[in-house]
């Protein structure tokens, strides 16, 4: 049985103890009964995969972190309506479907072009090109970030579903079903959508392999 | 059991990834067709670069600034009424009764503009004699001549009357 333990002094929300013995649904209804910490336990289990999904669909940790923060609240607006019907993460990357498609449209027009600098941290990560340690060459640190920007203008240049797909499917580790769900696509509509994504990516990949 | 290169190729991208074990029947196939062995080879490699793309990990922001939006979410009054004229279904709903209501009101009648209430205002207001409103408003009373016809006609003629006697 899971309880929670007293406030701690940080502030934070007691500690969802035993959250692991329960189904994520199980514990969204203990949010939805108005365990806080219930919901803190949800947001230590999701918070790494969401923003590592905002961040490959928005290129920005800044903006990921934000989008990822929005689902977090959307799931707490939604606490009182929510049922047990549909698996959790479905319904959680189907709200952050939305919101990274949405926040994708929206700014269509303000992508900067990809670009690769030598002295610049990358604007996009936050990280700068490992050369100043000598364990690279310049050239191979550029070949890396190379092959890097490539992999997300392909991935990124693929049709909308196609991306979503290769993204939960890849980096995500989700199976079939469960892409299927959250595309609303049956499960063989969703392996013919991922094989052909891939056929693309083996295709433009093939120079940097 | 053999199996086609084009069941093999739907496979490649879950075999590649780790996500699917080789079975002897696709081990037996990719030895025998160079064409599906060097596809898969490709998918392997696309795979192991795909890796490459890493996402940094949630900055220590994250946490602090998410409690701050959820206490800002939590301070925000309760759901009042207002709140069920944001639901799309409701407020459609809404609308299509006010427009059945406003409809009826018209049709029946018992609007402002109603044909009904101008005529009673227009004969409330006295014209000035002799004018053509005051012809027609005239005309209008006489309404009540006209339904005493019916009653003339029920009267026995009198036959000693004469017009000039």
């Amino acid at each position: 049985m899971a309880t929670a333990s007293p406030r701690p002094a940080n502030g934070l929300q007691p500690a969802f103890i035993g959250g692991e013995n329960f189904t994520d649904a199980e514990v969204m209804l203990r949010v939805r009964a108005g365990d806080e910490s219930a919901f803190d336990f949800l947001v230590q289990k999701y918070r790494r995969p969401l923003v590592n999904f905002m961040y490959r669909m928005a290129r920005n940790t800044a903006v990921a972190e934000d989008l990822a923060q929005e689902v977090f609240l959307r799931v707490y607006r939604s606490r009182q309506t929510y049922e047990a019907s549909a698996k959790f993460t479905t319904w959680l990357y189907r709200i952050a479907t939305n919101l990274a498609v949405n926040h994708a449209r929206d700014t269509r027009h303000e992508r900067p072009e990809v670009t690769v600098s030598l002295d610049e941290p990358d604007e996009e990560t936050g990280t700068t090109l490992d050369v100043a340690d000598g364990t690279v060459t310049v050239e191979e640190s550029l070949v890396r970030r190379e092959r890097m920007l490539a992999i997300r203008s392909r991935v990124e240049a693929l049709p909308e579903r196609q991306k979503l797909a290769v993204i939960m499917h890849k980096y995500q580790e989700m199976d079939y079903k469960q892409i299927a769900d959250v595309l609303k696509l049956s499960e063989s509509a969703t392996k013919s959508l991922l094989f052909r994504a891939y056929e693309t990516l083996r295709e433009q990949l093939r120079e940097f392999v | 059991m053999v199996m086609k290169c084009e069941e093999i190729r739907e496979v490649m991208p879950d075999l590649a990834s780790g996500l699917m074990a080789m079975t002897p029947e696709i081990g037996g196939h990719l030895a025998d067709c160079g064409a599906c062995a060097g596809k898969m080879e490709e998918f392997r490699r696309t795979m192991a670069l795909l890796d490459e793309w890493k996402a940094p990990e949630p900055s220590p922001y994250f946490d602090v600034r998410l409690q701050a939006r959820l206490r800002e979410e939590m301070a925000k009054p309760q759901a009042g009424w207002a709140t069920w004229f944001r639901r799309p279904v409701l407020a459609a709903a809404l609308t299509v009764l006010m427009g059945i209501g406003v409809g009826l009101f018209f049709t029946k009648g018992g609007g402002i503009y109603s044909p009904g209430n101008n005529v009673v205002a227009d004969s409330e207001v006295q014209a000035e004699p002799g004018t053509a409103v005051s012809d027609l408003q005239a005309l209008e009373k006489n309404h009540d001549l006209y339904s005493d016809f019916d009653l003339l006609d029920d009267l026995e003629v009198q036959r000693d009357v004469v017009a000039n006697p």
